[in-house]
């Protein structure tokens, strides 16, 4: 082995141990071995009772959220549109999941999305401002690109770095609460999808393509877990949802720590809708993401 | 030494002051400061008036009229934004120089400036005013625009130098109530056994009108600062009637002149209908909401620039153009950010109702400009890749993802329901120029409001799909 082979794989080894000491190793396959299921899938009327009933099923939130940390919970805020327009994460599930949280003894809880109405606005009407600070998470704005810092993807990527909110680089704890609707661009936004609400310029995004990109939002840091609130679904006319737009009352919540197969289930919804499944989830099961084909995972279905 | 009435303007005019700069930064949690304040300021009253041509602003400038012909320039004194920072200003000159103010007998020669400009305003030509008119010129502090800043910084000089010489030498609304207020019958005046002719008051007088010797106070120029009470050693200035006074004009009618350009500007041809045959414009960019026509936009515009400051999405910006239609003309910017379909601030705030106020109903169907698909560029065209972001942002659905040629999405353009509002041109992610643009139209149109069907839900045929 020559001197430059030799600097090559010591460059290599080292990238391998930053990788898994700053990701760890899945956490899913922990989850797996004790024994709970990779996807927990909820029917239910009330958001709250179903949450309650898909983390009793993977062992209670305390698995995922410990004493002192710090938890930044990104839901769907990005519209200036009501929540009976379904455009936005339930506010009562948010208030809900942050008050379980600041229970298990989180140092702080954070909330915020880089929204695409003007944030003050969806901030507000979407009424997830309100309802997370009542239940005592911080509510931190996005809208100016100081609370981003750029970061360098690894690999053979399209996008060779992304500016994410420093409270998503930060946070100890991430939970990843998308609401799931069609979406006009990548035809469906879910787990994968929110995640862009953490990053600043999206425009490199939209330019280099959605389906080939979303999933690399996923090489830097993965959420922790991925709740995804499926109980009334825009079926047409996303991500904002036009005076037609038509709803599917699903009633379902979806949880899992692999946001592909979350992803994965949730287009299965939409299918039934007569929407086509997004072409990002085989994109990201590809690059090593997650799990696509929901054949291999462990499922459980509850009714709460 | 009566120090307190000084002292009272002193604290009317600047917290009002304050008052402003507050609502300009804050503009959406001080909505109701803009739509009072920048309505009470009398030139854009009078701009108002001369190009509406209506009543709606008659009452509040006969009532301002009234009381300047029975008190003097109280609005001088307090309301001007302009005049407040112009006294600070010179507070400044007291620290920095111990020069101090001397009377000097008034110039007909200083009223020729402010004069031309009203001619100007009545023939339709509204650039001047907009450039001295106070509000515009406190507001249009335009960081933005080289033009209007460089005369702020000009004016705080002379004021620095001068005191208030602005005020009675440019100032066009100060011209119309300098005219007004020089019959002024309640006024201060010198009480001739108290006074000890000691001429501090003309000292500290920053419009130099008071003429200690002769015990004499120039009323027309003098804009209430009631500092001379202050420095007043022996109580000498009160408050009076006073006999009518010489009149700066030599010839007694052109003491109506202020009302006879306001009432000509207002009845006769309004200055709306003269602008339009002084610049026919050709195309127009893309208007703010209310503007209504670019013709429209330009008779009534006073250049303050309080649309473009108030804008939260910072899409309004100052006309670059160099063309009389357009200079510095509050215009948007889609890749600067785009309209929030449910804003309707620059509206609230334009004093001289270049921007018809709306509500946010009107606004959803109000339409300041077209889109335009350049099919080529856009990124879904030519990668085959997904994107969908103009679709994502259009607030009307006149823009939608449909399934084209190859399978895969792309944007359809519904031109009917398009609204102008730019979001899509500002998120498309094609540069230097975005696949999808708005283009402006001369005049505003209204588009088609898209019908709410409201369906009922789907629900699943079975439990779980997966």
């Amino acid at each position: 082995m020559n001197r430059r082979a030799f600097m090559k794989t010591l460059a290599g080894g080292a990238l391998a141990i930053g990788l898994n000491s700053g990701l760890g190793p899945l956490p899913s396959k922990s989850l797996r071995a004790q024994g709970f299921p990779d996807l927990v899938a909820t029917k239910g009327t009330d958001l709250t009772a179903m949450f309650d009933r898909s983390l009793e099923a993977l062992g209670g939130l305390g698995q995922f959220v410990k004493n002192g940390q710090t938890v930044l919970i990104k839901p769907n805020m990005a519209w200036a549109v009501d929540p009976a327009g379904a455009a936005n994460t339930n506010p009562g599930l948010l208030s809900h999941i942050v008050k379980n949280v600041l229970n298990l003894g989180a140092k702080k809880v954070y909330v915020f999305d880089n929204t695409c109405d003007n944030w003050a606005d969806a901030y507000r009407v979407s009424g997830l401002e309100k309802s997370a600070q009542e239940a005592g998470a911080t509510v931190a704005p996005a809208n100016t690109e100081s609370y981003f810092q750029k970061v360098v993807i690894p690999g053979e990527t399209t996008l060779k770095e992304i500016q994410y909110h420093e409270l998503y680089l930060e946070a100890d704890v991430i939970l990843n609460v998308p609401i799931l609707k069609h979406h006009g661009g990548a035809r469906m936004t879910a787990a994968m999808k929110n995640l862009m609400g953490a990053v600043w310029d999206r425009r490199p995004l939209h330019r280099n393509g959605l389906d080939e990109t979303i999933p690399e939002l996923l090489l830097y840091k993965k959420p922790t877990l991925n709740i995804i609130d499926a109980s009334r679904i825009m079926v047409s006319g996303g991500p904002r949802g036009h005076g037609d737009s038509q709803y599917l009352a699903s009633q379902m919540m979806i949880v899992s720590q692999d946001p592909v197969a979350a992803d994965s289930a949730a287009a299965r919804l939409l299918e039934t809708a007569g929407l086509k499944a997004p072409k990002y989830i085989e994109e990201a099961a590809r690059i090593g993401m997650g799990a696509a084909d929901l054949n291999s995972l462990n499922i459980q279905r509850l009714t709460a | 030494m009566r120090r307190t009435p000084a002292r009272i303007r002193r604290l009317i005019a600047y917290a009002l002051l304050a008052l402003f700069v507050a609502a300009l930064l804050y503009p959406a949690s001080m909505e109701e400061v803009l739509q009072i304040l920048p309505k009470l300021q009398f030139g854009q009253l009078t701009a108002a008036m001369m190009s509406n041509g209506s009543q709606k602003f008659v009452v509040i400038v006969s009532v301002m009229s009234v009381l300047t012909l029975l008190f003097g320039r109280f609005f001088c004194a307090g309301l001007c934004p302009m005049g407040a920072l112009m006294d600070m200003v010179s507070l400044l000159r007291g620290v920095i120089s111990k020069q101090k103010f001397a009377y000097k007998p008034a110039k007909k020669s200083r009223m020729i400036v402010p004069f031309l400009v009203l001619i100007l305003l009545w023939l339709g030509l509204n650039i001047p005013f907009g450039l001295l008119e106070p509000y515009s010129l406190f507001v249009s502090k335009s960081l933005f625009y080289p033009g209007p800043s460089i005369l702020l910084f000009a004016v705080i000089i002379l004021a620095a130098c001068r005191g208030r010489a602005f005020c009675n030498s440019l100032c066009p609304a100060g011209f119309i109530l300098r005219i007004l207020s020089s019959a002024t019958k309640y006024h201060l005046k010198f009480d001739q056994n108290q006074c000890l002719r000691c001429g501090v008051c003309s000292q500290v007088c920053r419009t130099s009108a008071i003429d200690g010797n002769e015990q004499n106070i120039d009323r027309s120029r003098c804009v209430l600062c009631l500092d001379c009470l202050s420095v007043c050693p022996n109580r000498s200035l009160t408050w009076g009637t006073l006999p009518p006074a010489s009149l700066p004009l030599r010839r007694p009618f052109l003491h109506q002149l202020p009302l006879v350009i306001l009432a000509a500007g207002t009845y006769l041809t309004p200055a709306s209908i003269r602008a339009k045959s002084f610049y026919p414009p050709k195309t127009a960019p893309v208007l703010p909401p209310g503007a209504l026509s670019l013709a429209h936009l330009n008779a009534h515009c006073s250049l303050c620039h309080s649309c473009i400051i108030v804008c939260p999405n910072e899409v309004l910006i100052p006309s670059g153009e160099n063309s009389p239609s357009l200079w510095a003309r509050p215009v948007l910017n889609p890749y600067n950010g785009f309209c929030q379909y449910d804003c309707t601030l620059c509206t609230t705030i334009c004093p001289t109702g270049a921007l018809i106020g709306m509500t946010v109903e009107e606004k959803h169907i109000s339409r300041l400009g077209m889109v335009y698909f350049e099919r080529e560029e856009c990124v879904v065209i030519k990668n085959r890749t997904s994107c969908g972001a103009c679709a994502e942002m259009c607030p009307t659905g006149a823009v939608r993802m449909i399934t084209g040629l190859y399978g895969d999405e792309e944007p359809d353009i519904k031109k009917e329901f398009c609204i102008g509002c730019g979001a899509c041109q500002n998120v498309c992610p094609v540069r230097p120029f975005s696949a999808i643009r708005v283009q402006g139209l001369l005049v505003q149109q209204t588009a088609v409001q898209p019908v709410k069907v409201e369906s009922e839900d789907l629900t699943l045929n079975e439990d779980f799909p997966f």
